[in-house]
Parts: C-alpha cells; structure tokens; sequence
C-alpha cells in the first residue's frame, strides 16, 4: 500500500491542535502521519509559519499532505506558507475542523488519495452531527 | 462466488456506535468494492463515512442492518458485523 497522505492541524492554540491529534489516533488514523501545528514558537495563542511550515515538512511522506486550518489567520498563514513554498501536492482545505480532520484521517488510512481526502473533509460541512 | 451477490445481517449493538467503532468500520467498509449500506431506525447510510455513520446516534441494545450488493457481499456484511459485535 501506498504511504498515506499526512494531515496538519492549524490553529490558534497548541492544546487544540494537539487534542484533536490525539482524537484522530483514537478514530484510527493508524499510520497516517498527523502532525499538530497550535499557537506561536512560544506556545502562545495565535498562528505561526515556521511551526505551519515545519509541520508541513514532517508530515510529507511523499504522496502529498492535506492542511486543515481553525478559524481566521490560520488560513492566512497558511496560504503565505504555501505562497513561498507552491506545491501542487499540499492543499488547503475548507472544512469544519475537528469533523474535517475526523473524516480526512479515516480516508488517508484507508489509503485514500489527496483528492480523496479534499472531498471527505469538505463533505464533513454537510453532515449532520445528529 | 458468482459475480454479483447481495447479503445482509443485523446486528444488536454491544456498545454506542460511537467515534472509534465508526473509523474502524468506515476504513474497513472502504476496501470492500461492494455497495454497502448501514440502516439503524429508518436511517440508512454508507459505511464508508465515518461522520454519517456516527450520525446515525445508534446505541447500545439496538440493531442495526448491515446491506450489501456486490460481488464481495457476503465476506463485507461478514466483516462489518464482527466489528459491530466486538465494538466496545
């Protein structure tokens, strides 16, 4: 089987984006590498693009990386990360964060492709919790 | 096996079908090239969606149906009941 796509959790708090990687561990994101990119180099609440750009770099596996950003200047670093560094093979996703993740992190261990994956996590939006 | 089968099994559920037994069966019902379908109180659902499948809110002592057409029907139903039965 292929190496699975990785998957990168921005956002603003480091505690956040840690927890829903441990989430995804419970769910089953097996050998997916899963990589939580939370707050500032110091820890503090905010976005940071040498902890984005890291995280990046150490979930790329080879056959491309799925980001999932929280809320506001996580898309914004994001996409200055990915502006310095264009890459067809990492993609920024606009999805519900912990559902996105959620059902990205089933598709990559299941072997799913980068489309794949972009698809499931955006689909999360129009699934209801209950 | 002839090429195309359907099977189907119901399952009472040991456990909620809660977010770890979800991914289990999602990753699971994905390597299947069966169609497969999870119904629970009128609902139905494809596995290989983990929220969906959650979405279900199926809990502990209810059934749930397990459907599937395709010519690995029987070894998917097969499969998705085990992990439903073991669920914990």
């Amino acid at each position: 089987m292929n190496r699975p796509v990785g998957i990168v959790l921005v956002s603003h708090s480091r505690g956040l984006a840690a927890g829903l990687g441990e989430l995804l561990a419970q769910i089953g994101s097996g050998e997916v590498p899963v990589v939580a990119a939370g707050g500032t180099t110091d820890g503090g609440i905010g976005t940071s693009y040498d902890v984005i750009a890291n995280a990046i770099a150490q979930a790329d596996h080879g056959n491309g990386v799925v980001v999932l950003p929280d809320l506001g200047s996580a898309v914004l670093t994001t996409r200055t990360v990915l502006d310095d560094h264009p890459r067809p093979d990492v993609a920024l996703v606009d999805a519900p964060f912990v559902e996105g993740a959620v059902a990205a992190a089933v598709t990559a261990a299941s072997g799913g492709d980068l489309q794949a994956i972009v698809t499931a996590a955006k689909e999360a939006r129009d699934v209801p919790k209950f | 096996m002839s090429p195309s089968s359907s099977a189907q099994a119901s399952v009472v559920l040991p456990a909620h079908l809660h977010a770890r037994p979800a991914g289990k069966l999602a990753q699971s019902a994905a390597r299947f090239t069966a169609t497969i379908h999870i119904g629970h109180n009128g609902r139905t659902v494809n596995p290989t969606g983990v929220l969906a499948l959650m979405s279900l809110g199926a809990t502990a002592g209810t059934t749930v149906t397990i459907t599937a057409d395709g010519p690995d029907a029987q070894a998917a139903v097969d499969t998705l009941a085990e992990i439903l039965t073991t669920a914990e």
